[in-house]
C-alpha cells in the first residue's frame, strides 16, 4: 500500500469537521464534547483527521512538500482513531487511520524522521524492546509465577506480556495478576521469557515498515513453534497489532488472539473465575483505544469504490473490546462502575499512543490530564484500565497533577476479588 | 507571499506557535469540495493562518492587516468553499481557540458563546437546564455564532425556534478597522438580553438576510435566544446505524404526514404554524430517507426500475415529518389532536411513525440534534443545493418543482446521481411568516462529469428563481450575485456602500459578500441565456 492508494479516501473528505467531535448524538456536555487530542492541543486544522488527510492530498498532488514541520504535524497524533470512528458514524468511504499510516511511512521513506522515534527503533533493533532495556531481563517480571517456558515445552496459551509490562516494574502487579488469574482457572500458560520480543506494532505505526516486518515475522515463527492454540496479551497495543496490523502487512497468526480481558470474561462465564471478595470501590473504566476502536480485526483491502462497502466491512469502532472489561468489573461484589461521558468507541485517548509518549511527552501528559479530569468528574476513586501504556501515562499524569484518583489495572482489581481457596497463589 | 515583518507581527499578536505559513498546513484549509465549482476543488491558498485566543488578539491581527495591506477572513469549523480565502493576500483567522460557552442565563433564557462553540455541545448544555437552542440545518457541528452573525441559519427546528437571524441578542464585533463594537443591549452596558437595544441596533447592517460570509469583520461573541425544552437532561444513544438508536422521550411524538396534492401539503404546513404546535417540522421525501439510511440497497432499488421507490414516494406523497413536544401529557394530547384535525382537513394522513420502535429510535435524536446532515454525503459523496431563499411556502414549493424538471434531465444523462425523488429540504419558520426550501442534488465530486453539471444546473436554478420572483440565498456566490442584484433593488450596490463605510482600507475578504463575477456562458445553452436576457429586461432595476 502507498499514499496514492488512498487518493479516493482523501478526495472524499468534505471537510465537515465531524472528526473533531465525539458523535453528536453522544454529546452530553460542552466540557467533554471534543474527541481529538491533537487539534485540541495544537489548534490548526492540519492537526485534525480531516486536516491530515487534506495535507496528504496536497503532498500527493505535489502542491506542497514534506518538510520537517509537516512531519512534526503528522507525528503529533496518538493514532487513537477517534476521528476515524466519528467519520464512520455517517460514511464508510474514508479510512482515516490507514491514511495516517501511509503518511508516516512516507515520512520514513523521505527521511523526515523524529529523533526520538529513531531512538525507539534503535532500541528495538538492539534489545528487541521499545524501552531499550536489556534483552536478557525481559522475562524477569514472571519470576516465581510458575509459567511454562514455551521455548522448551508446549503450552495451550502463549502469553505475550509486551514491552511495557515486561520492563515497567511499577506495572508488574497488573501483568502478574493476569497470569495468576489464568493459572488459577486451570489454564496451561507459557511465555517466551527473555526470548519474547516486541510485537512490532509501534514500529509499524511510526512508519518503519521494514523493521516492523522483521518483528511480525519473528512473532509468527514463535507462535508457530510454540504449538499454542491461543495467543493472549494484557497489552492493548500488542492486541491491536496482532488483530489489525499483522494482517494488514499480510501476516496471519494461526492461533486465536485474545486480550486478557476477553479470556477472563470467558472464564467468568464458564464459572472458572469467581470473584467473591467484596471490593467496595467506586471505579470508572478507561477504554484503551487499541483495545477498543483500534482493536477491531482487519477486514481486508476493499477493492473498488468504498461507497459500495457494506458497514460490516468497515472499521467502525463499534466492534472493539468494550464489554468484557466492564462485565468483569460488574462481577466484582461491592464494586460500583460509573461511566465517563466519552467511552467505548468515542473514548478520549490516554495520550501515549502513536509514538507521542516518546516524541512529545508534554503533549502525552496533557492528553492524560484531560482524561483524569473526566474520570474525577464521575466521583470515582479508581480509574481502571487494561493497557500498560495507558496505565503508565495516566499514572504519570496523576503524579504531576495531583489529581485525586488512583489508576489501576483491571487484573489487579479482579485478583483482589478472587478469594483465596480458588487455587490462587497470593503473594 | 507575506513579508517576514508582517508575518512577525501576526506571530506577535497571537503568540508563538499560533501562526503558520507552512504550505501543506495551510492547504488543509484549502481543500473545500462543498459548494466549489472549480476544476481542482482547492480554493485559493491564503498568505497565513492565525489562531487568536481572545478578542484582543483578533483586534491585533486585524490592525496588523490594515497596516500591512493584507486582507483577512475569519472562520470557525470552516465547512465549505465560502469559508476559504478568495485571494492570496488573505490572512485566515481560525477561531478554534475561542470555544467557550461564556454564560447560560437560565432565567433570561439566553446563552453567550464564542465562535468555536458548536451547536451540539450548546444544546447538550441547554438540555441540562431545561432549555433548548436552535441548531442550523448544516448540522450540530456548525457554529451557532457563525449562523447568527454571518450565514443564513435555518434548521429542522425553525418552526419552534426560528432562524439564526431572529435569535441574535447582541454581538461583540471586531470591525474591519480593528475597533470593537457591541451591538444590542451590550452596547449600552445593559447585559446581553436584547439585540435591538438599549444600545445600537445594526442587525440589518451586520448580517441582513444571509450574513456577510466572513467578509465584514470578525464576530467574537454572540448572545443567543434560548427556548424551553420539555425533554430530559440527556438522551442515551447507541447503535450501528448513525449512532441513533435513542429512545424518544415520552413527552414527544413523531409523525410522517402525506397528502394527495402539493397544495394540500403546503396548506397543512401553514395551518400547523398558525396553530403553534410542533417542535420540529421538515420535509424529506421517503425515498431520500431510504437512501440515507440504506445507501447500499438504494442503487439496487433504482436499477430495478425504481418500482419500490415510486411506490414509497406514491404512498407517502408530498410528505413532511413533524415532531410534537408537550410539557404535559395533556398538552401533548392536545397537539396530537390538533395535528390530526389539520391533516384530515387537508386531505392527508398522519402516520404515527413514532410508535414504531425502529423509526422512533432512529429518527428521534437525528431530528432533535439535526444529526441527519452528514448522512447526505453517504450515498453520493457530495451534495449541492440551490440554496433557496426565504419566502412564502407556496413560492418555495413552486420553485422546487420547477427546478426538479431541470434536475431530472441531469440525472437522466448521468450528470447527477439518481436519488429517486425531488429530494427537497423544506422547513417552516415560526408561525408561518415564511419558510425555506432547498433542492438537494447528490453527486460525486470525484467525478468530472458530475462537476460539469453544477454550473449549468446552478444557472437553471437561478432562472427558475427569477421566474418565481425569488432571490436565492446562493446570491452570496459572485456569479449569482451579479445576475440577481439588478433584479432585486440593486442590493449588492447597497452592500458595497455599507462595506466601504466600515472597511475604509478594504481589508475584509469580500469574495462571498460583495464581489461579483461575470457568468461563464460557454457552458450554457444559448436559449437559456436568451431567456435570462428577457427576464432581466422585464424585471431589471425596477425591483418589482
Amino acid at each position: 500500500m502507498a499514499l496514492a492508494d488512498f487518493r479516493d479516501d482523501m478526495m472524499s473528505c468534505v471537510r465537515c469537521s465531524s472528526c473533531k467531535w465525539i458523535p453528536f448524538n453522544q454529546m452530553k456536555s460542552s466540557r467533554f464534547a471534543k474527541n481529538c487530542p491533537s487539534i485540541c492541543m495544537h489548534g490548526f486544522h492540519s492537526y485534525s483527521g480531516s486536516g491530515r488527510i487534506n495535507m496528504g492530498l496536497s503532498l500527493l498532488e505535489g502542491r506542497s512538500e514534506l518538510t520537517e514541520k509537516v512531519s512534526e504535524v503528522i507525528y503529533s497524533c496518538q493514532m487513537c482513531g477517534a476521528c476515524d470512528t466519528h467519520c464512520k458514524v455517517y460514511r464508510e468511504v474514508i479510512d482515516v487511520n490507514d491514511v495516517f499510516l501511509e503518511l508516516r511511512a512516507r515520512c520514513v521513506e523521505d527521511g523526515q524522521l523524529m529523533l526520538e522515534h529513531m531512538a525507539v527503533i534503535d532500541a528495538l533493533k538492539r534489545e528487541n524492546n521499545m524501552l531499550g532495556e536489556p534483552k536478557a531481563e525481559r522475562g524477569v517480571w514472571a519470576d516465581g509465577l510458575g509459567l511454562k517456558d514455551i521455548n522448551v515445552e508446549a503450552a495451550d496459551v502463549m502469553f505475550h506480556a509486551g514491552c511495557r509490562f515486561a520492563y515497567d516494574r511499577d506495572l508488574w502487579p497488573g501483568v502478574r495478576s493476569a497470569v495468576k488469574l489464568l493459572m488459577a482457572a486451570g489454564l496451561d500458560v507459557g511465555t517466551a521469557g527473555a526470548e519474547e520480543s516486541c510485537c512490532g506494532g509501534r514500529a509499524f505505526e511510526l512508519g518503519y515498515r521494514g523493521e516492523a516486518r522483521n518483528f511480525f515475522e519473528d512473532m509468527l515463527a514463535r507462535v508457530k513453534s510454540s504449538g499454542a492454540s491461543m495467543l493472549v496479551t494484557p497489552c492493548a497495543d500488542g492486541y491491536a497489532a496482532f488483530k489489525y496490523l499483522f494482517p494488514l502487512a499480510g501476516i496471519e497468526l494461526p492461533v486465536e488472539v485474545l486480550h486478557t480481558a476477553q479470556l477472563l470474561e470467558r472464564l467468568l462465564l464458564e464459572g472458572r473465575l469467581r470473584p467473591r471478595r467484596r471490593v467496595p470501590l467506586k471505579v470508572t473504566y478507561h477504554d484503551p483505544c487499541h483495545l477498543g476502536r483500534m482493536g477491531e480485526p482487519y477486514l481486508g483491502k476493499w477493492e473498488g469504490d468504498k461507497r459500495e462497502r457494506l458497514r460490516p466491512m468497515s472499521r467502525t469502532g463499534k466492534n472493539g473490546v468494550y464489554d468484557p472489561p466492564r462485565n468483569l468489573l460488574r462481577s466484582v461484589p461491592g464494586l460500583s462502575l460509573v461511566e465517563m461521558e466519552r467511552i467505548r468507541e468515542y473514548a478520549w485517548c490516554c495520550g501515549a499512543g502513536g509514538g507521542v509518549i516518546d516524541a512529545f511527552p508534554e503533549y502525552a501528559e496533557w492528553t492524560a490530564a484531560e482524561r483524569l479530569e473526566e474520570a474525577v468528574s464521575t466521583g470515582a476513586e479508581i480509574l481502571v484500565t487494561s493497557c500498560p501504556w495507558c496505565e503508565r501515562v495516566l499514572n504519570d499524569a496523576v503524579e504531576k497533577s495531583g489529581a485525586g484518583i488512583e489508576v489501576r489495572d483491571l487484573n489487579e482489581i479482579l485478583l483482589d476479588s478472587c478469594a483465596p481457596g480458588e487455587g490462587l497463589v497470593i503473594e | 507571499m507575506i513579508s517576514n515583518s508582517a508575518y512577525g507581527e501576526l506571530e506577535q499578536a497571537v503568540g508563538a506557535g499560533f501562526a503558520t505559513r507552512e504550505p501543506a498546513m495551510i492547504d488543509s484549509y484549502c481543500w473545500q469540495p462543498f459548494l466549489n465549482m472549480s476544476d481542482d476543488l482547492w480554493v485559493t491558498r491564503p498568505a497565513a493562518v492565525v489562531l487568536p485566543a481572545s478578542t484582543e488578539q483578533v483586534q491585533e491581527v486585524v490592525r496588523s492587516c490594515n497596516r500591512n495591506g493584507l486582507k483577512f477572513k475569519a472562520l470557525s469549523t470552516g465547512w465549505g468553499a465560502q469559508n476559504g480565502a478568495t485571494s492570496e493576500d488573505v490572512v485566515l483567522i481560525d477561531l478554534r481557540r475561542m470555544d467557550r460557552i461564556v454564560e447560560i442565563d437560565e432565567q433570561n433564557m439566553y446563552a453567550v458563546v464564542e465562535p468555536y462553540v458548536c451547536g451540539g455541545e450548546l444544546q447538550a448544555e441547554c438540555w441540562k437546564r431545561g432549555l433548548n437552542t436552535h441548531i442550523v440545518g448544516a448540522g450540530p457541528h456548525a457554529s451557532p455564532l457563525a449562523g447568527a452573525t454571518s450565514m443564513h441559519g435555518c434548521g429542522n427546528d425553525s418552526i419552534s425556534m426560528s432562524t439564526s437571524s431572529r435569535n441574535v441578542l447582541g454581538v461583540e464585533w471586531v470591525l474591519p478597522s480593528g475597533d470593537v463594537l457591541h451591538l444590542g443591549s451590550p452596547g449600552s452596558g445593559g447585559g446581553w438580553f436584547c439585540g435591538d437595544g438599549p444600545g445600537p441596533s445594526l442587525r440589518g447592517i451586520m448580517r441582513g438576510t444571509s450574513g456577510a460570509f466572513g467578509g465584514f469583520g470578525v464576530f467574537t461573541k454572540v448572545a443567543l435566544k434560548l427556548y424551553h425544552w420539555p425533554g430530559p437532561p440527556s438522551i442515551d444513544s447507541e447503535g450501528m446505524v448513525l449512532d441513533s438508536t435513542g429512545e424518544l422521550p415520552d413527552c414527544m411524538r413523531f409523525f410522517n404526514c402525506s397528502f394527495s396534492s402539493e397544495r394540500d401539503s403546503v396548506e397543512a404546513m401553514y395551518r400547523i404554524g398558525e396553530a403553534e404546535i410542533g417542535c420540529i417540522q421538515v420535509r424529506m421525501v421517503t425515498s431520500e430517507l431510504v437512501l440515507l439510511i440504506m445507501p447500499h440497497l438504494f442503487p439496487k432499488l433504482v436499477k430495478k426500475g425504481g418500482t419500490i421507490l415510486k411506490l414509497l414516494n406514491g404512498v407517502m406523497a408530498h410528505p413532511f415529518m413533524i415532531l410534537l413536544a408537550g410539557n404535559s401529557p395533556g398538552e401533548l394530547d392536545y397537539q396530537v389532536k390538533v395535528l390530526h384535525d389539520i391533516i384530515r382537513s387537508c386531505n392527508g394522513i398522519a402516520m404515527d411513525t413514532g410508535s414504531i420502535a425502529p423509526a422512533r429510535k432512529l429518527m428521534g435524536m437525528n431530528l432533535l440534534r439535526c444529526t441527519i446532515f452528514p448522512t447526505v454525503f453517504r450515498f453520493g459523496n457530495m451534495f449541492a443545493t440551490n440554496l433557496d431563499g426565504n419566502e412564502a411556502l407556496d413560492t418555495q414549493s413552486a420553485w422546487t418543482h420547477a427546478i426538479q424538471e431541470h434536475k431530472s434531465g441531469y440525472v437522466r444523462t448521468g450528470g447527477l446521481i439518481d436519488d429517486g425523488g425531488e429530494n427537497p429540504y423544506m422547513i417552516n419558520y415560526e408561525n408561518n411568516l415564511y419558510g425555506h426550501c432547498e433542492t438537494i442534488y447528490l453527486y460525486d465530486h470525484r467525478n468530472p462529469r458530475h462537476r460539469e453539471s453544477l454550473e449549468p444546473l446552478g444557472f437553471d436554478a437561478t432562472l427558475c428563481a427569477i421566474e418565481q420572483c425569488n432571490v436565492p440565498l446562493s446570491a452570496f456566490e459572485p456569479v449569482t450575485r451579479k445576475i440577481m442584484s439588478p433584479l432585486a433593488y440593486d442590493f449588492n450596490e447597497w452592500q458595497k456602500k455599507i462595506s466601504a463605510a466600515f472597511d475604509v482600507n478594504g481589508v475584509s475578504d469580500t469574495g462571498f459578500y460583495t464581489d461579483e463575477k461575470d457568468p461563464d456562458f460557454s457552458k450554457i445553452d444559448p436559449a437559456k441565456i436568451e431567456k435570462l436576457r428577457r427576464l432581466q429586461a422585464r424585471f431589471g432595476k425596477s425591483g418589482d
